[in-house]
């Protein structure tokens, strides 16, 4: 296939995990918030903030009148001035599919334009001040129906692989994100009575789609050992680590046409080592700093994945 | 209905001067142009017709010349026409075939004869919306499809591939096509990769295409892999920069000397741009006569020269009444519409027109025949025209109807969807059913 049209499917796919993940944090941020008022002095700046902190991005520009919520929510899901915000991330991946518009199915296409429409109707955009549900809704449901699409109208070959490649890497990338930020902000909140402290790790797994995934396994109150190694090293739940580099690897080895132990290029070396460490990490060897440290490394690893695929296969 | 229907395709028409963004959806009328089977066959065979004499006269031009030196056409109009590429003389295309896929335009005059108004036979488009119409309208109205006997349009991807295939070079046993589009910023992308994914190839950029040892590759995720048949849409001046506009981007350094060489087919080819150049125009019923030795199916819309003295007086006099035209543009560009002109802009053309008489061709203002349209919740008369699609390859065949353009403006004839135009689904009707 034209290393341009891997690239484009690649990064449409990219930009769609990263509006889905986005829109949900913004959501479970929106609710963890409400839950949060009446109990805690300052929510809003911990909770958003932190959100902030994890996307890299400094507070955003008020307007005037504007609550600073209001403007937070707005940046992250609407501005366009915002290259991140699920507005850009869809408009960029939109713009990807474009591009190539012959290698995806139509029903693709047409998931995808539908998504970009119904995010630009003004009375779903304006309803965003008051509560940014419906928006976050409509955008993770918007790359689901996408995705289900893309499983059954598309050839499941090299193309439908990059799309696969995307998702994964930018869901492992997120996830990482997720736990490494919340775990330092946690373990910072000393004082913090357990009800309080559940429901913020609670928001952690809702953060990652693993809420209801998290009880049925565990049966029990949410512990933030375990939501670390539920999310990290889960071989069956699609939002952990292990599943996520898992799926890359197949799609790695579906590509080049060889077994893994037969690849000799860098990007299945890096996913395979990286595999290997969470398959068989010692849960209970992690914590504070050395899971801060073993996450920082993960990230890092993520990126160089991300790097390698680009020299491998000439993608822009 | 229509709208939301299209909306959700993502059917855009960039136009160039729009204001609003690069994107914006064309209006589609939802009553459909039905044409009767005995008049299609009429304009069917004059489309043949005429396609065959534009392949011949291109031959022809791009080797001995006859029609030149037996004074049939002018010489000086051909030679130093715009879009005649000497770099072309004696080259020899692939079966002969210079134009594979043509647009020609037709209208219907008011004792209902159609008539040619001009041939598109670089990289004409509109094929996608004529095929996207029919597909909205079955969806939105199916039960008029039962009631009448509409001949199908969905062949036409297929029958494009067949013609690509046919032209491959013959050391090609599994000939490799692709469609070389400008990329997702021209007016007609999305019909390129629509046509590319009906099709099943791959829709390419001169960015993934490169040249090595006179044959052309492009660059996949596996390495080099041999192009041999390219349906280009991209026009001859940016096709490559090392034989023509250095400065385009757009196109793949040594293809035409790969064209050449024959490694590589084109469609269409070289240098059919002066086949429809508007100079050339007032001849082809000449040329239908010199080389099939018949009498033209379709005629012509009365054209004058503004070179020839006595029509350039007569063009001078009624610029009032006339369309006149610049012999080197396309699209509804830098056009006079009589009727509709300032005292300006009459006088504008005027100066140009004594100043360059060459550079211009004058035709009655036609009254378009005009069609039932909706318009804002009832139906209203609106003018159209209709450009049907010919294929030309192992045979030459016509897509049974063909893109329908309407003026959705009350009383505009200006139908390019780069002006403000609309289209509509055109039916033929079966035969014993009209």
């Amino acid at each position: 296939m034209l290393s341009r049209v891997a690239d484009a499917l690649f990064w449409m796919s990219r930009y769609l995990e990263r509006a889905d993940h986005l829109a949900r944090a913004v959501d479970v941020t929106f609710h963890l918030d409400l839950d949060l008022h009446g109990v805690l002095a300052n929510p809003v700046e911990l909770e958003w903030n932190a959100l902030l902190t994890l996307l890299r991005q400094p507070p955003p520009p008020v307007a005037d009148g504007e609550h600073p919520v209001a403007a937070v929510q707005r940046w992250l899901l609407l501005d366009m001035a915002n290259p991140g915000s699920v507005m850009s991330c869809v408009n960029r991946s939109r713009n990807n599919a474009r591009s190539i518009r012959g290698s995806i199915s139509p029903p693709m296409w047409r998931e995808l334009n539908k998504l970009h429409w119904r995010l630009s109707d003004p009375s779903l955009r304006g309803r965003v001040a008051e509560s940014p549900h419906d928006f976050c809704q409509e955008t993770q449901l918007g790359v689901l129906l996408f995705h289900g699409v893309c499983e059954s109208t598309l050839t499941h070959d090299e193309g439908w692989h990059f799309i696969q490649l995307g998702r994964h890497l930018e869901r492992a990338d997120k996830i990482l994100r997720i736990l490494d930020s919340k775990f330092s902000l946690l373990e910072r909140g000393d004082g913090v009575d357990l009800p309080i402290r559940a429901l913020q790790w609670g928001a952690v797994l809702k953060n990652c789609a693993a809420y209801e995934a998290y009880q049925r396994l565990y049966i029990s109150r949410v512990e933030p050992e375990r939501v670390v190694e539920f999310l990290l090293v889960n071989p069956d739940f699609p939002h952990s680590v292990r599943f996520c580099l898992t799926r890359i690897m197949q799609s790695l080895t579906a590509i080049s046409g060889r077994l893994p132990e037969r690849c000799d290029d860098e990007v299945v070396r890096t996913v395979g080592r990286l595999l290997n460490d969470l398959v068989y990490l010692d849960g209970t060897s992690l914590d504070g700093e050395r899971l801060h440290a073993f996450l920082g490394d993960a990230l890092a690893r993520c990126a160089r994945i991300g790097h390698h695929l680009h020299e491998q296969y000439a993608l822009q | 209905m229509t709208d939301l229907s299209m909306r959700q395709d993502g059917v855009g028409f960039t136009v160039y001067r729009a204001e609003e963004g690069i994107e914006r959806v064309w209006p589609m009328d939802p009553v459909p142009r039905i044409i009767p089977a005995a008049e299609w066959r009429r304009i069917e065979a004059g489309l043949i017709q005429r396609i065959n004499a534009l392949n011949l006269f291109l031959w022809d031009i791009y080797h001995e010349q006859h029609i030149l030196r037996d004074g049939i056409v002018p010489a000086r109009l051909v030679l130093q026409g715009g879009y005649f590429r000497r770099e072309f003389v004696g080259v020899n295309v692939p079966r002969r075939i210079y134009i594979h896929i043509c647009g020609t335009d037709l209208i219907r005059a008011a004792d209902g004869e159609y008539l040619v108004l001009e041939d598109n036979a670089r990289t004409p488009s509109g094929v996608s919306y004529m095929l996207q119409n029919r597909q909205v309208l079955k969806r939105v109205f199916p039960a008029l499809f039962s009631d009448y006997d509409v001949l199908p349009n969905d062949d036409y991807p297929a029958a494009l591939l067949d013609v690509l295939q046919y032209i491959a070079p013959e050391s090609a046993t599994q000939p490799t096509a692709v469609l070389l589009s400008p990329g997702m910023y021209n007016s007609a992308y999305f019909e390129h990769s629509f046509l590319a994914q009906r099709m099943g190839i791959e829709l390419v950029e001169g960015r993934d295409l490169l040249v090595d040892g006179n044959r052309v590759f492009m660059r996949t995720t596996r390495g080099r892999q041999r192009v041999d048949v390219i349906y280009r849409r991209i026009d001859d001046d940016f096709l490559d920069p090392l034989t023509f506009r250095p400065d385009s981007a757009l196109g793949v350094p040594g293809l035409v000397n790969a064209y050449r060489a024959g490694t590589v087919a084109l469609a269409n080819s070289i240098g059919t741009g002066i086949a429809d150049d508007k100079g050339v125009y007032p001849f082809v019923p000449d040329m239908i006569r010199y080389y099939l030795q018949q009498d033209p199916l379709l005629n012509n819309v009365e054209t004058f020269r503004p070179e020839i003295p006595a029509q350039r007086s007569h063009v001078l006099a009624n610029l009032d009444r006339l369309v006149v035209k610049r012999v080197n543009e396309s699209g509804g560009y830098g056009m006079l519409v009589g009727p509709a002109s300032t005292r300006e802009q009459r006088e504008e053309f005027r100066r140009e027109i004594e100043a360059n008489p060459r550079d211009f061709i004058a035709q009655p203002t036609i009254q378009l025949s005009t069609h039932p349209t909706f318009v804002d919740g009832r139906l209203e008369g609106r003018h159209v025209d209709l450009r049907p699609f010919i294929l030309c390859g192992e045979r030459v065949s016509v897509t049974p109807g063909g893109l329908t353009r309407v003026a959705l403006p009350k009383g505009s004839l200006v139908v390019n969807s780069s002006q403000g135009g609309g289209s509509k689904d055109t039916w033929v009707l079966a035969e014993g059913r009209s």
